[in-house]
């Protein structure tokens, strides 16, 4: 049967029962717009982040001890990377330089009468600090007593912490330290790419004096100084032989392996690592949420099946008149197809435009930048028809095997 | 095809049972012939069986036992496709109740069994619009039946049926909706599409209707009582 005839059929009956179609259409909308929303806003974080990590971190190797069972955290934290095994880390050939990073715990960070209790400083090298990072001001000096703070932080106060100011910091055993904000940053080389989405306030010290984390060297024999976690920056065009070389290393002779437990695994990832297990992430929780979107998608399919059953019943009466007049059972599956593909289509294509706009609306409140997720845009315009067409099945097929002469006999 | 050529529907020992909590015999082998260009009509009580011959004939019911032929098509041993083909071009059907598709304007019902037969639409058009005018609605094409009296109703599905040219008309109470004048001008074109040479089977409980054909099978029980010669064609 002629397909333009039997979408002219359809058109009619559609614009027949306007009201009805109208909300089965709405119904189609809803899912399609639902799966756009969610995957559009999905595909926005996702290059939002790995955009942030691939641009500042292309060339950074990040060190760092995981432990078998992820159930402790904190073990992740254990200062097992002494100045040995820095130096051994700065000779591997490809590695430009090595920032080692601590933790230095505060009770409290004072600035003027304004205190911000429980405030976590953390000990960097100055080379930490490059032109890019710098706000304002500049960088300490090694064993200088200053400090640098980031912008959440110097917003943190009431009036905003410029250079030059004071700030006063209260030790865990009571004394406190007068320190000179130098510096301004907006982050730090080196830091490890998933601390990017949370941007604490943080407070950036010289090593020495402040970082007092000491282990004795298992290699040297005497008590250093040891660290958590380390970057490296590296050759970016020997990353791959630069990675296995460190990794070599951490995996063989190295203080931090004689320091931490055996089940600790000590693990060099580069930028990329990173930026392919976040994104991995990010799409696993946008499949997870787009696919309870399309339970909504769903409903609007069984919304489509109702009314096509409805309309096969109300049009029993048609079917006899196309049969007794040349229609084979083939011709009324066709007509009735196309009615539910038809309201599916029509739900795809008004749902893409309302789900993008929803989806810009998410990236609008959520601060990122707006990605178009073309591949589930097309996806959902082919699924919008299929589950017309699904939908449509069972009722294209009652309607094919009606009966003529019952039906012709149908009020 | 061993009848002769001017044989258009040949019923041979047809039977039908329906099995409807028992066995119900609608006909018991019925035989007839139309020869092409006839004029027949069937005249029954209700229940006799005569739209059960008249859906036999036009494929849209398949007998029991025994063999229907339509213009040289076996409709008895067609697959259900067939007997759709058969309906589209063999037959044309006229309708107590006009049968239209109500959404539909006149010319696209009078097309429609062309859309089912595969002519493209710009021929379409023009045969049913020249129908239309043939049967006195060339004013009326782009109307839908709900625009329409009842007889013009009956008018366009009369067009219709003519739409594929086919080798017979079976006609099912065509003025039982309709009142006397119109029934009267409904059987007056079917004269003259007669005199044209078309084939009609009627099927009527109306005496003076069913006087219009050449010959009157009388059907009762589902036997064929008698066929009656109508002298003189017309009252």
């Amino acid at each position: 049967m002629d397909t333009g005839e039997s979408v002219r059929i359809t058109l009619r009956s559609i614009r027949a029962h306007k009201l009805r179609s109208a909300l089965t259409v709405v119904g189609v909308v809803i899912g399609i717009a639902s799966v756009i929303t969610f995957a559009t806003f999905g595909a926005s974080v996702e290059a939002e982040i790995v955009g942030d990590i691939e641009t500042s971190n292309a060339g950074n190797i990040y060190v760092f001890g995981t432990p078998a069972g992820d159930d402790d955290f904190d073990r992740t934290l254990q200062p097992v990377f002494t100045e040995y095994d820095i130096q051994q880390l700065e000779e591997i050939a490809g590695v430009q330089a090595v920032l080692p990073r601590g933790i230095v715990q505060t009770q409290s960070v004072r600035h003027g009468n304004q205190t911000l209790a429980r405030q976590q400083v953390t000990a960097v090298r100055p080379a930490s600090f490059t032109q890019g990072v710098l706000v304002e001001g500049r960088s300490f000096g090694a064993d200088e007593e200053a400090v640098v703070v980031n912008e959440r932080m110097a917003g943190s106060f009431s009036e905003n912490l410029t250079t030059g100011e004071r700030l006063t910091m209260t030790m865990p055993d009571g004394g406190e330290r007068n320190v000179t904000v130098v510096g301004v940053v907006n982050g730090t080389r080196g830091e490890v790419p998933v601390s990017e989405f949370a941007r604490q306030p943080r407070v950036y010290v010289p090593i020495d004096p402040f970082y007092e984390s000491v282990v004795e060297s298992p290699s040297v024999g005497v008590r250093q100084r040891a660290y958590p976690q380390v970057t490296l920056v590296i050759d970016p065009r020997e990353i791959p032989e630069t990675q296995s070389a460190i990794q070599t290393y951490l995996s063989g002779e190295s203080d931090a392996r004689s320091l931490s437990a055996d089940d600790t695994e000590l693990v060099a990832r580069s930028g990329n690592d990173f930026v392919e297990e976040i994104s991995d992430v990010i799409e696993r929780i946008t499949r997870f949420v787009t696919g309870i979107a399309v339970i909504a998608l769903v409903v609007g399919a069984i919304g489509i099946a109702n009314v096509m059953l409805v309309s096969v019943t109300e049009r029993t009466r048609e079917i006899g008149i196309m049969k007794a007049v040349g229609a084979r059972n083939r011709d009324v599956m066709q007509v009735f197809l196309v009615e539910a593909a038809l309201l599916g289509t029509i739900g795809s294509l008004l749902g893409v435009p309302l789900g993008l706009l929803v989806g810009y609306g998410a990236t609008r409140y959520a601060e990122v930048t707006f990605s178009l997720a073309p591949l589930w845009m097309g996806l959902a315009v082919g699924v919008g028809v299929l589950v017309g067409v699904v939908a449509g099945l069972y009722p294209a097929w009652r309607a094919a095997r009606v009966d003529p002469i019952d039906a012709l006999r149908h009020e | 095809m061993s009848e002769s050529a001017n044989t258009t529907v040949r019923v041979d020992g047809v039977s039908k049972q329906y099995d409807l909590g028992g066995t119900v015999t609608a006909l018991d082998d019925v035989s007839l012939d139309l020869s092409a260009g006839s004029y027949t009509a069937v005249m029954g009580p209700s229940g006799s069986g005569k739209s059960t011959l008249l859906n036999l004939i036009g494929g849209l019911d398949t007998p029991s036992s025994g063999q229907v032929v339509v213009n040289g098509q076996d409709v008895s041993a067609a697959s259900e496709a067939e007997r759709a083909d058969i309906r589209g071009t063999e037959v044309g059907f006229v309708f107590q109740t006009f049968n239209l598709m109500p959404r539909l304007t006149a010319v696209e019902n009078v097309a429609l069994p062309l859309v089912f037969d595969g002519w493209d639409r710009t021929r379409r058009r023009e045969r049913a619009a020249s129908l239309l005018s043939s049967v006195g609605l060339g004013d009326r094409t782009d109307h839908v039946p709900a625009e329409l009296s009842g007889g013009q109703r009956q008018r366009v599905a009369i067009a219709r049926a003519l739409s594929t040219d086919p080798a017979l008309i079976l006609a099912d109470e065509p003025t039982g909706n309709v009142d006397t004048d119109t029934g009267a001008q409904i059987l007056d074109l079917f004269d003259a599409l007669h005199a044209a040479g078309n084939t009609f089977l009627l099927v009527t409980h109306e005496r003076h209707v069913a006087e219009r054909a050449e010959r009157i099978v009388h059907v009762e029980d589902g036997h064929i009582r008698s066929v009656e010669d109508v002298s003189g064609g017309q009252h």
